[in-house]
């Protein structure tokens, strides 16, 4: 860990507020990919992100200075996001819209890159995790298998099902040619 | 198109997908502090339990999976529409000795893990599973534990930093191994 931020934890530890602050600036975005990976949608991606850097401050005396902050972090935003799927569920809420390019992005933005955000999201929770963590966060199967509780062997399934069924919904909708995938 | 343009797909969308979130993250951090500011720092119990039931997928649920799956084949062989498809029994063979529980995961079982089996306990795992002609991409899983590199395949692939076989059964497949 980067000595500087391991001063800004210290010092959050100690009461520091501002520290705090300096960690959710650089980590903001990284724990909202989180959020939205488990409840696709930007408002409650949001709003779990916000309880995520609460709740992780709050309980900053568990997190082991030895390991890194990062894989703490998100399994606490990953903890976060699924009790929040779980209370959305619980109140049977609708499915909040999925996300979609609007208009102006269907005209000028590349549209296989809006197809395959659409298969991401279509994808069922416990797959979106591992896709977001690997893909967008670049972590490996160890630290997604850390952060969501699971045996790397089935981080690996699970990327390797995701991957399979991306390619089956672009292949269905003619985004990409049907051929063989070759070298992975 | 190849799995790496894929994965290059898949990043740049998710990419774009999360800087499109940057005005709902604008001031983020001083609404945290000022959060926290406001309330009093607690534990609760809440936060204790969250965590004791964010478990795993229980074992049962994935053999349930494959008991599901095997059945699913059993019944689509017996109700498929005439022609069927010329299926040839593969083998699929591990030595895993002291093993627990050992499985094959693979494009053909939609990365379901299917059980091999060792009734007579040499440690000699094995599993017979009806393919197609076609190209898969397979791996094991001993004790959980991944095994991409099956000694009886015509091609090894690394993706997602581990390995991966590749089998080609039958017809046009065999002779793109050659």
């Amino acid at each position: 860990m980067p000595a500087e931020e391991l001063e800004l934890i210290q010092r959050s530890l100690n009461g520091d507020l501002e520290a705090w602050g300096e960690i959710v600036a650089r980590y903001k975005e990284a724990v909202f990919a989180v959020a939205l990976s488990i409840l696709r949608n930007r408002a409650d991606a949001e709003d779990a992100t916000q309880d995520a850097f609460i709740r992780a401050y709050e309980n900053l005396q568990r997190y082991d200075l030895s390991r890194k902050f990062s894989t703490w972090l998100f399994t606490v935003a990953a903890n976060v996001a699924k009790n929040a799927l779980r209370k959305r569920r619980r109140e049977k809420d609708p499915l909040p819209e999925e996300l979609g390019p609007d208009p102006a992005e269907e005209v000028h933005a590349d549209l296989r890159l809006s197809a395959v955000r659409k298969a991401v999201h279509e994808l069922p929770e416990e797959y979106r995790s591992p896709v977001f963590l690997y893909y967008w966060h670049g972590l490996s199967v160890a630290e997604i298998a850390r952060i969501l509780g699971l045996p790397e062997g089935t981080v690996k399934t699970r990327l390797h099902r995701a991957r399979a069924m991306i390619r089956a919904k672009l292949v269905e909708e003619g985004v990409i040619p049907n051929a063989v995938g070759g070298a992975g | 198109m190849r799995w790496e343009e894929l994965d290059e797909l898949i990043r740049a969308a998710l990419a774009k997908e999360v800087d499109e979130a940057g005005p709902g993250l604008v001031g983020l951090e001083e609404r945290v502090v000022r959060e926290l500011a406001r309330r009093p720092v607690r534990r609760s119990l809440w936060q204790k339990l969250g965590a004791f039931f964010s478990q795993p997928v229980p074992r049962w649920a994935l053999v349930g999976a494959a008991c599901a799956l095997l059945l699913g084949f059993a019944l689509g062989r017996l109700t498929a529409p005439r022609p069927i498809p010329q299926f040839t029994p593969n083998l699929f063979v591990i030595a895993a000795p002291g093993a627990r529980q050992v499985a094959v995961v693979g494009d053909f079982t939609a990365w379901q893990p299917l059980p091999l089996s060792d009734p007579d306990g040499d440690g000699i795992w094995t599993a017979f599973i009806p393919l197609p002609p076609g190209r898969y991409e397979y791996a094991f899983l001993v004790d959980g534990k991944w095994v991409g590199q099956d000694p009886l395949a015509q091609e090894y692939l690394r993706t997602f930093g581990e390995y991966v076989s590749v089998r080609y059964v039958g017809g046009s497949g065999a002779d793109r191994s050659s």
